[in-house]
C-alpha cells in the first residue's frame, strides 16, 4: 500500500520528521519498504499484513498514526446533494448468488461531463503510482484508495434492460475486460450481469462494453460486498488480479460500501457535474459483525510479561475506534469492547491483546527473563543421523541435498522399498519433477554425473533424506497412508565392493551387531543395479520377521544412462529408520588378550557355486572362541590344477586365547577342525 | 747400505703430499676415494708405505727430521682423505634426502552439507536451552497442517496454487507436502502434555519460482515452548539468548507486529548483525485456538513458538548469494564447509 503523504495530512497532521513517522508505523505493524519523493509529495510504501485490510486505505493508515502521535483524526462525512429523479426508475438489483455477493448498491449520477480530472486529484493518483483516466474512474480509484473499499462506475446507456443482475457465470461464458481480453468464465466465478449479459467480472474487473467513455453521459455507481473466495477463484484462475481483487481477497469494511458510494458521488458531483438521483439502489443484506469481546484486567501481563496500566489500555483501544460498552473500573472488573467495522480481524481477548501490545510497542517487553534449566538428550533418531552422516563423512563423501520431488526419468525403477507407483504431486516442484522419490540413488547418481561434468574433484556423495511410498492397502487405519522410510544413500566411483565396505563400516558404527542384530548378505536382483552385482542386506533380530535394510550394488546402465554419468558408479542405500534400536546399547569393553596370536593359512578348494558366506559360517562354527580373525588372502581360478567348476579359496585365520599361549598343538587342532568342518559344510578339500 | 739424502727424501715425501692431495681433492665418488687410499695410504704397496722404507736409509742424524716430516705429510693425506670420505658421503646424502615441500598424500575428506551444519549450530543452542529435537512426517494431512494451526477453509493459505497436493483417490483426506515444520509441534502436542520445549525442523515445501531468495523445498526450525506463566517476555529473553550465541556477542532482538494464524501476537523477529537490523523470522505467543485444538487449555498454560528459515541464515553466515547453490550439490561447493 502506498501512501501519499499530502493525501494523509488531510486526516491527521503529524509534525514529525518522515523517518519518524515510517519507523513509528514499522513498530506497529506496517511494515516500511520504501520512500521515494514524487513531485512535491513523498509517497511511503508500507506492507500490510493479511488481517489489516482496513490499512489498505489512506484513512486506517491516519487512524494508526493518529494514536500513535497522539493528534487528532478527521474523517470526511460526505453528504452529497440530490437531486432530481429516482434511482429506483433507473435501476433494478437483483442477487441470485448471495454466497458470492451478499450485498449490491448502486447510485446514479446523470448529466456529468468525462473529461481530465483536477491537478489535485491527478497528482495524488500519480503519487501513489496509480495513472489517471478521466473524472469519474479516477474518483472511484482515489475513494477505494482512501478507505480501502472498492467501486466501479458503469455507463449507465450501455446498460441494457435497466438490470443489474449479480449471478454466477456459467461455465465457459466469455467475458471481454476493460483491458479488452476476453475471458472463459467458470461457474466458481460472479458476475454482474445487465438484463443480457455480464458486464462486469464481480470484484476484479469492469467489463470493455460499459466503461466510463468521453460520450458518457450518465453515471452507476457500484458499491457492493463481494465473498473473498468467489474473487479469489476470478483473479487467480484468470491471473487477472486487481488493486480491487486484492482488497475484496482481505474483506473491507462492511461500513465503508455507503460511506465510499456517498463520498465517491459527491466527488464525482465536484470534478464531473451531474446531478445525483434519489437514493440508493439496493440488494442483499450486508454481512457486518460487531463483536462484543472481554478483556479481564490482568491478561495483558500475563501475555505480555510487562504491565499496561488500564488507563492505557483503555485509550489504546478507544484509538482504534474500539468502543468500552462497560464502563466499569477496567483495573478491578473485565471491559467489555465492542470492535469497529473495519476490525474484523479483532473478536477475542487475545486479538485485543494484541492491539495493546502492538501500539504499546514490542521495546517494552523485556529480554532478560530466565527460564528453568532442563536436561534434554538427542533422539534414537537424531543420533543414528549423526552416526550415519558422520560416518560417510569419515569415509570421504560430501553430503549432497537433492530433491525430494523428481522428475520421471528419475523415477523410473522400481524402488527396493515398496512395490507401490510413485506419487504424484500436484503443481511439480520444478518442471518436469512431479513425482516424490521412492529412492534416493538416482538423484545421487545424477548429482555425481553434474559434478563429473563440471570437473569437480571428485563425485562421492551421500545425502540423508526420505523416500516416500505408498502403503498398501489394509496397514492399520490410523496409519498415515504414506511411508516415509529415512534413508541414507551414497554414490561412488569404486565397485561393488567399495560400496558394500561403506555399507559394512556403517552398520558397525551404529552398532547393530552389539545390539543383537544379525545381518545377512544375499545376493539381490533390483532394477537399480546391474544384474548379478548387487546385495541386499537383511537384518534379524529377535523374533522379528527378517527384514531388508539395506541395499548396495553397481549401478545399473539405465540409472546411469537416465542420470547422464559418465562412467560406472556403486552405492547403496540404508533404512536408518529401521537402524535406531542399535543406538541405545552401551558399549562395554572386551579387554584385549595379552597373550601373543599364531597365523595360520589355509587353502580350500571348493566347487565355483559355493558362495564365501557359506565357508565363513562353517569356519566360524568350527573354530570358536579362538577364532579372532579370519580373512579372505586370495580366490583363484585353475581349471587345470584345481579341477573344472573349482575353486581355490586361501583363508588366513588368527588364533588366540584370552587365557594363556595357544601351543602350536592347539592350533593344529582349530585348523584341523575347521578344515573337516568345511569338507562336511561345504564340500572342501585342502589344497596342500 | 745405501743411503738417501735427506733432502731427496723430504722432496719424494712433498710430492706424495701433493699428488694425494689433488687426487682426493678431484675423487667424484665413494670409489674414487677408495682408490686413492690404496694408491696412496694402501697397507701393502701404498706409496707412503713405500717412502717409509726408505727412512731407514736416512743418516743417522737426519733421520729425527726425516721422521717428523713423514708423519706431517701422512697426517696431511689421512686428513685429506677424510675431507674427500665426508665429500662424497655428504653427496650421497643429499641425493637420498626428501624434498619436504612435495604435497602429502592427500587424504579425500568428507564434509557435512552447510545447511546441516546450520541446524546443527541450532539444535545445538536450543538443546542448552532445554529444546528437544523432534522430526514428523513430510506429507501431510489437512488437520495437522492447516486446521489444528488455525489455518481457516477458506484461508488463502490452503489455495492448490500454494501448496504440492498429492493427487490420491477421490473421496479420501487430501494429502500435502508440508508446508511448514510446526505441524511436527501439533503431533507433539497431541502426544504429549506440557511442560514443552521442542525444535522441529526439517524439508518443507511452496511453490514458489526458484530464484536467489527462493526454492520451492527448504529448510525451518521452529521452536514450541509451552508451560504455565509463559509471556513473551519469555519468548523475547529464549530469542536472544539464541541471537548471542548463534552470532556471537551481546546481541539484542527486536520484534515487530505481523500476522500468522497460529500465534497471537505475532511479530517478526529482527536480531542486530553488524550494526544493522535483520531479519531473522517469524515468532508470537501459541494461539488459544492452536493450544485448544491439542487439548490443552489456553487458560491453563500458555506458550510461545518461533521459526527460522535456516537458508536464510545458512546464506548470510556462509556469504551465499544464491540459495539455489544448496542444492546444485557442486563438491567444488560442498568442499569448502
Amino acid at each position: 500500500m502506498i501512501i501519499s503523504l499530502n493525501w494523509l495530512a488531510d486526516y491527521v497532521q503529524i509534525q514529525a520528521p518522515t523517518e519518524t513517522l515510517v519507523e513509528r508505523l514499522l513498530m506497529a505493524g506496517l511494515n516500511h519498504e520504501s520512500t521515494e519523493t514524487v513531485g512535491a509529495d513523498t509517497a511511503v510504501d508500507l506492507e500490510v499484513t493479511s488481517n489489516r485490510p482496513d490499512c489498505l486505505g489512506h484513512i486506517g493508515v491516519a487512524r494508526e498514526a493518529a494514536l500513535l502521535f497522539s493528534r487528532p483524526l478527521h474523517v470526511p462525512d460526505p453528504r452529497p446533494l440530490e437531486g432530481a429523479g429516482r434511482v429506483a426508475d433507473s435501476v433494478a438489483i437483483e442477487i441470485r448468488a448471495p454466497d458470492m455477493c451478499p450485498f449490491y448498491s448502486a447510485r446514479v449520477i446523470r448529466g456529468v461531463r468525462i473529461g481530465p480530472s483536477p491537478q489535485w486529484l491527478v497528482d495524488r493518483l500519480a503519487t501513489v503510482g496509480v495513472e489517471s483516466v478521466n473524472n469519474v474512474v479516477d474518483v472511484t480509484n482515489y475513494v477505494m484508495l482512501e478507505c480501502g473499499q472498492p467501486l466501479h462506475a458503469f455507463d449507465l446507456a450501455k446498460l441494457r434492460g435497466g438490470r443489474i443482475v449479480v449471478r454466477r457465470a456459467s461455465e465457459g461464458e466469455p467475458f471481454t475486460a476493460i483491458n479488452h481480453k476476453t475471458y472463459a468464465l467458470t461457474g466458481q466465478m460472479c458476475v454482474i450481469a445487465d438484463a443480457e449479459r455480464p458486464v462486469a467480472l464481480a470484484g476484479v474487473m469492469g467489463g470493455a462494453d460499459t466503461e466510463i467513455s468521453v460520450a458518457t453521459v450518465d453515471v452507476l455507481l457500484e458499491s457492493a460486498q463481494f465473498a473473498p473466495l468467489a474473487v479469489r477463484a476470478a483473479a487467480r484462475g484468470l491471473v487477472l488480479q486487481s488493486a480491487s481483487s486484492y482488497r475484496f481477497e482481505r474483506t473491507p469494511d462492511p461500513a465503508a460500501v455507503e460511506w465510499a458510494s456517498r463520498r465517491a458521488a459527491a466527488l464525482i458531483l465536484e470534478t464531473a457535474g451531474g446531478t445525483l438521483a434519489q437514493g440508493v439502489a439496493a440488494a442483499g443484506t450486508l454481512a457486518a459483525t460487531e463483536a462484543t469481546i472481554w478483556l479481564r484486567p490482568g491478561r495483558v501481563a500475563e501475555v505480555l510479561g510487562i504491565d499496561v496500566p488500564a488507563a492505557r489500555q483503555h485509550a489504546i483501544l478507544t484509538g482504534l475506534g474500539f468502543v468500552d460498552t462497560a464502563r466499569g473500573d477496567q483495573a478491578l472488573e473485565p471491559g467489555r469492547w465492542r470492535a469497529p467495522t473495519w476490525r474484523r480481524d479483532v473478536f477475542r481477548e487475545i486479538d485485543l491483546v494484541e492491539e495493546i501490545a502492538r501500539i504499546e510497542g514490542y521495546d517494552r517487553v523485556p529480554e532478560d527473563r530466565s527460564i528453568t534449566a532442563r536436561p534434554v538428550e538427542l533422539s534414537a533418531r537424531e543420533v543414528t543421523v549423526r552416526i550415519a552422516s558422520g560416518t560417510l563423512v569419515e569415509a570421504g563423501f560430501c553430503e549432497a541435498m537433492t530433491r525430494s520431488v523428481v522428475s520421471e526419468s528419475l523415477e523410473g525403477t522400481a524402488s527396493p522399498w515398496g512395490a507401490a507407483p510413485p506419487l504424484v504431486v500436484q503443481p511439480a516442484l520444478v518442471r518436469g519433477a512431479d513425482r516424490l522419490r521412492r529412492t534416493l540413488l538416482p538423484s545421487l547418481v545424477e548429482a555425481r554425473a553434474g559434478n563429473l561434468a563440471v570437473g569437480a574433484p571428485h563425485g562421492e556423495l551421500f545425502e540423508v533424506a526420505r523416500a516416500y511410498v505408498a502403503r498398501s492397502a489394509g496397514g492399520a487405519d490410523h496409519a498415515s497412508p504414506v511411508e516415509e522410510p529415512l534413508l541414507v544413500a551414497f554414490v561412488t566411483g569404486g565397485g561393488f565392493f567399495a560400496a558394500k565396505g561403506v555399507v559394512e563400516a556403517l552398520l558397525e558404527r551404529l552398532g547393530v551387531a552389539r545390539a543383537g542384530g544379525r545381518i545377512e548378505c544375499r545376493p539381490a536382483d533390483l532394477e537399480l543395479f546391474a544384474r548379478g552385482r548387487a546385495a541386499e542386506l537383511v537384518l534379524t533380530r529377535g523374533t522379528a520377521a527378517p527384514e531388508r535394510i539395506a541395499v548396495v550394488g553397481e549401478l545399473s546402465a539405465a540409472v546411469l544412462e537416465a542420470a547422464g554419468t559418465a562412467g560406472p558408479a556403486a552405492g547403496g542405500e540404508v533404512r536408518l529408520d529401521r537402524l535406531e534400536f542399535a543406538v541405545g546399547v552401551d558399549r562395554t569393553l572386551r579387554r584385549p588378550s595379552d597373550y601373543p596370536a599364531v597365523e595360520r593359512d589355509v587353502n580350500l578348494v571348493v566347487a565355483e557355486t559355493v558362495p564365501w558366506g557359506e565357508i565363513a559360517t562353517a569356519i566360524h562354527a568350527a573354530a570358536g572362541p579362538m577364532l579372532e580373525h579370519c580373512r579372505v588372502v586370495q580366490v583363484w581360478h585353475d581349471a587345470e590344477r584345481l579341477g573344472a567348476g573349482k575353486k581355490s579359496v586361501v583363508v588366513a585365520l588368527r588364533l588366540r586365547s584370552d587365557s594363556g599361549t595357544l601351543s602350536g598343538d592347539d592350533a593344529n587342532r582349530i585348523v584341523q577342525a575347521v578344515i573337516e568342518n568345511c569338507r562336511q559344510a561345504v564340500g572342501a578339500t585342502l589344497r596342500a | 747400505m745405501a743411503t738417501v739424502a735427506l733432502d731427496s727424501f723430504v722432496a719424494e715425501l712433498d710430492r706424495l703430499q701433493a699428488d694425494a692431495v689433488a687426487a682426493l681433492a678431484v675423487a667424484a665418488d665413494a670409489d674414487a676415494v677408495e682408490r686413492a687410499r690404496v694408491e696412496f695410504l694402501g697397507a701393502k704397496s701404498g706409496r707412503l708405505k713405500a717412502i717409509q722404507k726408505l727412512l731407514g736409509g736416512l743418516a743417522g742424524p737426519d733421520k729425527p727430521a726425516g721422521g717428523r716430516h713423514f708423519n706431517e705429510a701422512k697426517q696431511a693425506v689421512a686428513a685429506a682423505l677424510e675431507a674427500a670420505q665426508g665429500r662424497v658421503a655428504g653427496a650421497a646424502a643429499t641425493a637420498e634426502a626428501l624434498d619436504v615441500t612435495l604435497p602429502g598424500e592427500p587424504v579425500r575428506l568428507g564434509h557435512l552439507h552447510p545447511i546441516t551444519q546450520t541446524i546443527r549450530r541450532v539444535q545445538e543452542i536450543m538443546g542448552r536451552l532445554g529444546f528437544e529435537s523432534v522430526d514428523g512426517p513430510e506429507v501431510e494431512d489437512q488437520w495437522h497442517n492447516f486446521d489444528a494451526l488455525a489455518i481457516g477453509a477458506e484461508h488463502p493459505a490452503r489455495d492448490p496454487l500454494d501448496n504440492f497436493y498429492l493427487a490420491v483417490a477421490q473421496g479420501a483426506d487430501p494429502l500435502l507436502l508440508r508446508s511448514q515444520t510446526s505441524t511436527v509441534q501439533i503431533r507433539v502436542m497431541e502426544r504429549r502434555k506440557p511442560p514443552l520445549r521442542i525444535v522441529s525442523l526439517g524439508r518443507v515445501y511452496r511453490p514458489d519460482t526458484a530464484d536467489a531468495t527462493h526454492y520451492p523445498m527448504f529448510h525451518q526450525v521452529e521452536g514450541l515452548f509451552v508451560e504455565p506463566g509463559t509471556t513473551m517476555a519469555h519468548l523475547k529473553s529464549v530469542l536472544r539468548l539464541f541471537a548471542s550465541s548463534f552470532l556471537g556477542g551481546d546481541v539484542h532482538v527486536r520484534f515487530r507486529p505481523s500476522f500468522f494464524p497460529f500465534t497471537e501476537p505475532s511479530v517478526e523477529v529482527d536480531m542486530e548483525w553488524g550494526g544493522r537490523w535483520i531479519e531473522m523470522g517469524g515468532a508470537g505467543m501459541v494461539d488459544p485456538a492452536v493450544l485448544a485444538a491439542v487439548g490443552y487449555d489456553p487458560d491453563e498454560v500458555s506458550g510461545f513458538a518461533f521459526g527460522l528459515g535456516v537458508e536464510r541464515i545458512a546464506a548470510r553466515r556462509y556469504g551465499v548469494a544464491d540459495i539455489r547453490d544448496f542444492y546444485r550439490n557442486d563438491v567444488r561447493f560442498l568442499e569448502q564447509f
